[in-house]
């Protein structure tokens, strides 16, 4: 008995000693960006003498969590990353603190930005409560190899009677999609999963045919003649052209598909564009590239837009420590170290870097990508709508449903939201 | 009075992480309480219930988990009690056989469903691979709305068979011996004492463990959030996965306080009739 009391005794008093240096606690995913900026936090101790104690979580985990802590009073994370479709939920239920005096008395240079991210994952309403953390519009992932072989090159011309090139159109790129599929090769892979990685994917498909969600006024605009092809086209990618069971991947299992080499290509997020040069991973090291998803005409992109901001909730147990860190993680240098490692950035500045150019040439793309691209409605019920789009492009991929149907059916349900959240009258 | 003493703090406890929630839900469950304004504000009486109730989604997936349900514990349990019956028999190696069998019971769900997916990936996972030796077409394991909902009934039944033979082999070497030697002296054939002596001897623990199993399978969550996420399309959107969206992605937590009271009325019900229907045979 004396034992065990002299063991909690010991353990007590070992465990409050380091508590009362300032920690700053984050939840984040586990995305190629966390670790850039796991590997500077030393840095950050330095300058500060403030700790950082980064919760690494798989993103289907990161809402479920995330809920709890913002709900209570005093939470246990200091500052949260967003995913910009949380943004109206979180903003609406008034989950997170607004920076702008934190900006204006530090003199934080918040102009840098480029507008598509502040307005997706910085200011709501004019009021900012997020800076924008990293950036991940969606891209074609293409084999340029296969692009170039010329045996390729002359059979494409003869069948379809122009050039085998980089894609100028989606229609172009449709094309080669039927083309590649060939010689144990797909032409394309996709991510059929539900909920968000079926829905993210599509909706490229839907800008690429110049669909989008809703017009100005909210009224959704699915159900249309883009619509419909974009739902079409993607079911046939999928079972006519893509690899047994992509119906059910998620973004990690195309990806190791296309990593493989049994993919012509794959639309998917750009820090992926850094993971197929990783030998580790790849077997197509080089041989793949990444363009802005091509439109119904040569110029206009067809990307969705994507990204995440930091943000201090009104629960952060300590939001001053918090502030010291979204100050330093998002100051030009870190910003740029960042850059450098491969992450994406979402500050004019760091795009048009010479270093960051130097290193990835493929830096000019992902700014075209990001300044063609296209936002996802955010409202409040952001996420509700993406729960249903994937179970009804699920149905229509599953042959289950008619695309008008299923788009119908999506149409109907996002009209309520809209209305439920003030957006549609 | 003393017992009642000596055992409150642990009735307590129980009141505490219990009844407490299942009473603070059907609470949740009569007001409109959202995640987005917390607040037991506006009481709507039977709305919550109403709603889900005429939500073609939730009846689909209430059909559908009584599917899964009825195949993992009647597949579950016939496997189970062939392989109990088997190892009963056994005499050497039987500490060996209990930790193999044991293995997949011990993992956490959330380990199988992750496992399960690399081995069913289509393309590049190790069961199409292994059945492309022996010339059979790579089959879409979770891709499928046909193939997918057994796939998962395979992967649970992998998981928590052992849990049937752990439970059926206590009860077999609990039984006596004598009536099976009385049987043998009147020349009675391996089947007819099984039959007439076995399964009427086992039937109250069969009864538990089905329950038991039954009461487990109505949760399945884990296995479809890792593996399915309820598609392809809506071909395995088990109920309890429905109410967990419908809490903490419709963050609606009065329409699933309703969802919840609902499907453990069902549970009860269920139970009791089961209980009932197996004292009956006893």
């Amino acid at each position: 008995m004396l034992k065990k009391w002299m063991l909690a005794a010991t353990l007590v008093t070992g465990l409050s000693g380091p508590a009362f240096a300032e920690t700053v606690n984050l939840l984040m995913e586990g995305v190629p960006d966390t670790e850039y900026v796991k590997t500077l936090l030393p840095e950050f101790k330095q300058a500060t003498g403030i700790d950082v104690n980064l919760e690494v979580v798989n993103y289907a985990e990161m809402h479920t969590k995330l809920v709890p802590q913002l709900v209570a009073p005093t939470g246990s994370y200091s500052a949260i990353v967003v995913d910009f479709y949380w943004v109206g939920e979180f903003t609406k239920a008034g989950w997170l603190q607004p920076l702008d005096e934190r900006i204006k008395a530090d003199n934080f240079d918040t102009s840098v930005y480029v507008p598509k991210m502040i307005d997706l994952v910085g200011r709501v309403d004019g009021t900012t409560y997020m800076l924008p953390f990293y950036n991940y519009a969606m891209g074609l992932l293409y084999r340029k190899d296969l692009l170039a072989d010329e045996k390729n090159k002359a059979d494409f011309k003869a069948k379809y009677g122009f050039d085998l090139d980089v894609p100028k159109t989606w229609d172009e790129y449709l094309k080669q999609v039927e083309f590649f599929t060939k010689d144990g090769i797909n032409g394309v892979v996709n991510q059929g999963l539900r909920p968000d990685p079926i829905a993210m994917e599509w909706s490229n498909y839907l800008f690429a045919n110049g669909g989008e969600y809703h017009d100005d006024n909210w009224k959704p605009t699915l159900n249309t003649e883009a619509g419909v092809k974009a739902v079409e086209q993607y079911a046939t990618n999928v079972n006519k052209f893509g690899p047994v069971g992509s119906a059910s991947f998620s973004f990690d299992e195309a990806f190791n598909v296309m990593a493989q080499g049994k993919a012509y290509s794959y639309i998917t997020y750009n820090f992926f564009r850094a993971g197929i040069d990783d030998a580790s991973k790849s077997a197509v090291v080089g041989k793949v590239e990444i363009m802005p998803v091509p439109g119904t005409e040569a110029g206009k992109g067809g990307s969705l837009n994507g990204a995440w901001g930091w943000a201090i909730p009104k629960s952060s147990p300590n939001p001053d420590a918090a502030w010291t860190f979204l100050k330093w993680v998002e100051s030009p240098e870190i910003a740029k170290k960042r850059a450098l490692q491969g992450g994406s950035p979402t500050r004019s500045d760091v795009f048009d870097d010479p270093d960051v150019n130097a290193k990835y040439p493929y830096a000019k793309a992902l700014k075209e990508m990001l300044l063609t691209s296209h936002n996802f409605p955010v409202f409040t019920y952001t996420p509700q709508l993406v729960e249903v789009l994937g179970r009804e492009l699920s149905l229509a991929v599953a042959g289950e449903k008619k695309a008008p149907d299923a788009l119908a059916a999506i149409e109907a349900e996002m009209s309520e939201l809209a209305k439920k959240d003030g957006k549609l009258k | 009075m003393f017992g009642w003493l000596i055992s409150s703090p642990s009735l307590g406890l129980l009141f505490l992480v219990i009844l407490f929630p299942v009473f603070w839900a059907l609470f949740t469950s009569v007001h409109d309480y959202t995640l987005i304004a917390p607040n037991f504000d506006t009481f709507n009486g039977l709305d919550n219930y109403m709603k889900a109730a005429g939500d073609p989604e939730f009846r689909h997936t209430l059909r559908l988990t009584a599917f899964f349900v009825a195949a993992v514990v009647i597949l579950e349990f016939a496997l189970g009690f062939l392989i109990a019956l088997m190892l009963h028999t056994v005499e050497r190696f039987k500490s060996v056989y209990y930790a193999i069998l044991l293995c997949p019971l011990l993992m956490n769900p959330v380990i199988v469903g992750l496992i399960w997916r690399m081995f069913l990936h289509p393309s590049l996972g190790i069961v199409n691979y292994l059945l492309s030796l022996v010339g059979i077409e790579p089959v879409n394991w979770l891709g499928s709305t046909k193939v997918a909902l057994w796939t998962l009934v395979m992967v649970d039944i992998w998981h928590q068979v052992s849990f049937m033979i752990v439970l059926l082999l206590a009860g077999l070497s609990a039984l006596p011996r004598e009536p099976y030697e009385a049987a043998r002296v009147d020349g009675a054939s391996i089947f007819r004492s099984f039959w007439h002596i076995t399964l009427p001897l086992m039937w109250p623990v069969i009864a538990v463990t089905l329950l038991i199993r039954l009461i487990f399978a109505v949760k399945t969550y884990d296995l479809i959030y890792i593996m399915t996420r309820g598609g392809p399309g809506v071909a395995t959107d088990l109920v309890s996965y429905f109410i967990y969206r419908t809490a903490f992605v419709s963050l609606n937590i009065g329409e699933a306080s309703a969802m919840s009271a609902i499907l453990l009325a069902v549970i009860l019900g269920l139970t009791a009739w089961l209980h009932r229907y197996m004292r009956s045979l006893t």
